[in-house]
C-alpha cells in the first residue's frame, strides 16, 4: 500500500464525511429542538433527490442551480411535516416518545410507497451536468468535482447555521425554547412557529445534500435508508441534539469508514463505525458533544 | 418525577431505535401498492371462477415470487411483464416453435388456463419463506417460479421442497442452489461457474490470439450472489493460471465505494471482473471515473450489467464492457421468434428482453410445459414431468443446445454467451458459434 493510495483515502473519506455531516445535521437540530427523532429523515433526502432529478430533467436546471430550490422546497416541505403530523403526534398524553417515533415512521413508509407508485421503482441518475464525473487532480490524489463542492457547501452550511443560531433574533428564539418550550411562551415567542421553522430548517439542510448527492449518487425509492442510518450513526456519535456534533460527526464516520476499508475487507467497513460508536458509548455516552 | 418519565422515554426511543434502523436498512417494512394491488386482483380473479369450474382443474395456478418492493422493485416489476408475455403465449393461441404456444391453454389438461399469483418478497429471504408458504397453503398453487435473488431462492425453495411443491429458479444463478439434495428443484438456466467457466474460455481464446491477459480483479458484493461468483471465479484462474492481484468484497448498496475503487485502481489487473447488481454496478463506474480508474477491460457477472437503468446512467463511460449473459437479441437473425416474442414483451414494459426476463419467460414456458404433460396439478407428479423434461434449443428464446435436467435439476446444455456494449447496444463476441462479431479490446 504506498502513501499515496492511503492519501487518497482519507481524502475521500474527508469529503464523503463532511456530506454526511450535512445530511446528518436536519437530525441533529430537530432533536437538539423537540427530543423528536425524525425517521423519515432518509426520505427526505430521498424526495430532495428525485426532486432535483425532475427539475433536471424537465426544465434541465442543473443541480448546482437548483440546489437553493430544492433546499427551499423541502424548507415548506418539513414545515408542513411538522403542522400536520409531527405538532398532533407531539400532543399525546401518553406514550408520546412511542407516539412520535411511529408518526415519523409511518411517514418514512408513506413516502417510500408514493415515491415508488408515483416515481416507479427504477433507479434515476443524472448523467450529464456542471459537475458530473470531473475530477480534480492533485499531485495523484483524484478529488471528485461534486463530493469537492459538496464538501464545501457543507462546511458554508455549517458556517451559516452557527452565524444564524448565535446571531439572529430567530436563531436565539430557537435556542431558547430547546432550552424551555414552556417559558418561552412567557416572553412572547410562538413555540408552534419555531418548531415548523426548525422542521423547516433541519429539512432544507438535508434538501441541500439531497441536491449535490444526486450528481454523484443513482436515485430510487429506497436510496435514503442506506444514508439514514450513516445519519442515526453521525448524530449518536456527536451528541443528540448538538449541531457541531454532527459536523464532526460526519467527518468522523468518514474517516474511519475509509480507514477499516483499508485495514479491514471492505464488507468490514461499517464495522469500524461502530466500533468507534461504541467506543463513544463506553467513555461518553451522550456522544462527543451532546449534553444533557 | 418528570425527569424520570423523560428518562424511560428516551430509553424506550433508543430501544426501538435498533430494531427500526435495522428494518431501514433491509426495507423489511415496505408494503407497498403493487402487491397489495397482485393480491386484490388474485382474490378478485379467484371469486369469479365458479367454484365448481374450479375443482375440474379448468385453470392452473402458479406461484410467482418476486420482489415488488424495496431496492431491487424494479426487477420484480419486470420480471412481472417477463411471465405475463409467457402467459399469454400459452393462454392464447400463437405461431411459435416454442411448447405450449400453438392452441390455448394446456392440451394435457383439457385446454386448462395458467392463472399466476404474483407475491412479494422484498429480497428477504424470511419474507421469500413466508410468502411461499402462504402460497402453497393459501393460494392452492401447484408450483412456484422466481426470485431474482439468489439469497431468497434458499429459503423458498426449501418451503417447495417440504410440500413437494416444484420450484423453478428462472434467473437465478449460484451454484450452490441445485447442489443441496433438493427433489423439487429445477433450474434451466446456466450457474455462475458455468457462467465464470465460459469467460475463462473467452479469456483463453484471446490469449492465443495474442492478448495480454495476466492478472485479474475481482469485485463482488457480500451476498450469495456475489460471493459464490467470487469464489467461482477465483477457483477457474487458480486452475487455469490467472494470477489474481485482488478480491474485494463489498457491502451491497454501500454509500460510498471509493475506499474500494482506490484499491482496485492499484491493483490496476488486466481485466476487471465485478459481480454487482444495479445500484452498486452505477456507483461502481461512477466512482471509477472519479477517481481516474480505467481499466483494459471490464468481464462483468451480469445482474447490474444486462439492466437498462445502469446504461442510461453511465453507459457513456462503458463503451465495450463485457458481460456474461444467457440471452441474446441477436439470436432473432436466425430464430425470427425470438424477435417477435421480444416486440410482445416490448409492448408490456418499454424494454427489449434482457438476461433476466428472457430466462423468466422460458422459465414459465419450460414449467408450463410439464403441467402439461404431468396431465396433473399433483406436485410429485408435476416433479416427474420436469424431471422429463427434453427440450431442443431451437424450441426456445434462447442459445442454449437444449433444455434436459441432471439428477440435481440443473440443465448443463445452457450454453452462456458473451455480450459486448458496442454504440449503444449488446453484440455477442463469445462462444464463436454465436458471435457476430470480435471483441474489441482493450475497451475504449
Amino acid at each position: 500500500m504506498t502513501a499515496q493510495a492511503i492519501i487518497q483515502s482519507l481524502a475521500s473519506g474527508l469529503l464523503m464525511g463532511l456530506l454526511y455531516g450535512l445530511i446528518a445535521v436536519g437530525l441533529a437540530l430537530i432533536f437538539g429542538l423537540m427530543d423528536v427523532v425524525n425517521f423519515a429523515h432518509g426520505e427526505f433526502l430521498m424526495i430532495a433527490m428525485y426532486a432535483t432529478f425532475f427539475l433536471f430533467a424537465f426544465f434541465a436546471i442543473d443541480p448546482l442551480l437548483s440546489a437553493p430550490l430544492v433546499a427551499a422546497a423541502l424548507f415548506v416541505f418539513g414545515a408542513v411535516v411538522y403542522l400536520l403530523i409531527v405538532r398532533f403526534a407531539m400532543r399525546a398524553k401518553a406514550n408520546a416518545g412511542m407516539v412520535q417515533i411511529f408518526s415519523t415512521f409511518g411517514l418514512a413508509i408513506v413516502m417510500r410507497g408514493l415515491a415508488q407508485f408515483f416515481f416507479t421503482p427504477d433507479y434515476r441518475s443524472i448523467p450529464q451536468s456542471w459537475l458530473g464525473g470531473k475530477t480534480v487532480s492533485v499531485a495523484g490524489i483524484f478529488l471528485p468535482e461534486p463530493q469537492l463542492i459538496g464538501a464545501l457547501v457543507s462546511i458554508a452550511a455549517f458556517a451559516g447555521l452557527y452565524f444564524f443560531i448565535n446571531r439572529t433574533d430567530f436563531g436565539r428564539a430557537l435556542e431558547a425554547t430547546r432550552e424551555d418550550p414552556g417559558a418561552v411562551a412567557l416572553v412572547g415567542i410562538d413555540k408552534n412557529r419555531v418548531f415548523a421553522l426548525g422542521w423547516g430548517l433541519g429539512a432544507a439542510l438535508v434538501g441541500l445534500a439531497g441536491a449535490i448527492m444526486a450528481v454523484f449518487f443513482y436515485i430510487y425509492p429506497d436510496v435514503g435508508a442506506s444514508f439514514a442510518l450513516i445519519a442515526y450513526v453521525t448524530v449518536a456519535l456527536g451528541g443528540f441534539g448538538s449541531v457541531f456534533g454532527a459536523f464532526a460527526g460526519g467527518i468522523i464516520v468518514g474517516l474511519v469508514e475509509a480507514v477499516t476499508a483499508l485495514v479491514l475487507p471492505p464488507s468490514l467497513k461499517s464495522v469500524g463505525i461502530y466500533a468507534v460508536y461504541l467506543l463513544v458509548v463506553f467513555i461518553r455516552p451522550r456522544g462527543l458533544f451532546g449534553s444533557m | 418525577m418528570g425527569s424520570d418519565c423523560r428518562f424511560f422515554r428516551l430509553y424506550r426511543i433508543n430501544q426501538s431505535f435498533h430494531s427500526i434502523t435495522r428494518n431501514l436498512v433491509t426495507g423489511d417494512f415496505a408494503m407497498t401498492i403493487t402487491r397489495r394491488d397482485v393480491l386484490l386482483g388474485a382474490t378478485a380473479t379467484a371469486a369469479l371462477v365458479p367454484f365448481a369450474a374450479r375443482a375440474q382443474t379448468s385453470e392452473v395456478v402458479i406461484g410467482v415470487i418476486y420482489p415488488f418492493s424495496g431496492g431491487s422493485a424494479q426487477q420484480g416489476v419486470d420480471a412481472q411483464k417477463a411471465y405475463e408475455t409467457a402467459l399469454e403465449v400459452i393462454n392464447k393461441d400463437a405461431d411459435f416453435d416454442l411448447p405450449l404456444a400453438k392452441g390455448e391453454g394446456l392440451p394435457g389438461l383439457g385446454g386448462a388456463k395458467v392463472r399466476l399469483v404474483f407475491a412479494d418478497h422484498q429480497a428477504d429471504p424470511q419474507k421469500g419463506r413466508a410468502e411461499a408458504e402462504r402460497l402453497i397453503t393459501q393460494e392452492k398453487v401447484c408450483a412456484i417460479i422466481g426470485t431474482y435473488q439468489s439469497a431468497v431462492a434458499v429459503t423458498v425453495s426449501q418451503i417447495c421442497e417440504r410440500y413437494q411443491v416444484p420450484f423453478v429458479s428462472a434467473d437465478n444463478s449460484s451454484p450452490s442452489l441445485h447442489r443441496r439434495g433438493l427433489k423439487y428443484y429445477f433450474r434451466a438456466a446456466p450457474h455462475d461457474e458455468m457462467y465464470s467457466a465460459a469467460m475463462f474460455d473467452f479469456f483463453d481464446a484471446m490469449k492465443k490470439k495474442g492478448t495480454k491477459i495476466e492478472t485479474l480483479s475481482l469485485f463482488h458484493e457480500d451476498t450469495i450472489f456475489g460471493t459464490d461468483s467470487g469464489n467461482a471465479q477465483a477457483k477457474i484462474a487458480g486452475e487455469r493460471g490467472y494470477k489474481i492481484v485482488s478480491d474485494i468484497k463489498y457491502r451491497a448498496n454501500s454509500p460510498s465505494l471509493s475506499a474500494e475503487v482506490q484499491q482496485l485502481k492499484t491493483a490496476n489487473a488486466d481485466v476487471l471482473m465485478p459481480s454487482s447488481y444495479t445500484t452498486d454496478g452505477i456507483l461502481l463506474v461512477k466512482t471509477m471515473a472519479e477517481l481516474g480508474y480505467k481499466p483494459n477491460a471490464i468481464v462483468a457477472q451480469d445482474a447490474g450489467f444486462s439492466e437498462k437503468a445502469l446504461y442510461d446512467a453511465v453507459g457513456d463511460k462503458l463503451e465495450g464492457v463485457i458481460s456474461r449473459g444467457t440471452f441474446s437479441l441477436d439470436l432473432a437473425q436466425k430464430r425470427p421468434m425470438v424477435g417477435k416474442i421480444n416486440e410482445m414483451f416490448k409492448a408490456k414494459s418499454g424494454k427489449d428482453f434482457n438476461d433476466l426476463t428472457s430466462r423468466q419467460f422460458m422459465g414459465l414456458i419450460i414449467l408450463a410445459d410439464a403441467i402439461n404433460r404431468a396431465k396433473s396439478t399433483d406436485g410429485e407428479k408435476i416433479r416427474d414431468a420436469l424431471a422429463a423434461t427434453d427440450i431442443p434449443g431451437e424450441q426456445t428464446i434462447m442459445p442454449w443446445k437444449r433444455v434436459k435436467f441432471d439428477e440435481m435439476g440443473q440443465n448443463n446444455d445452457a450454453d452462456p454467451v458473451l455480450l459486448q456494449y458496442v454504440g449503444g447496444k449488446f453484440v455477442t463476441v463469445f462462444p464463436p458459434q454465436a458471435a457476430i462479431a470480435e471483441a474489441i479490446w482493450p475497451m475504449k
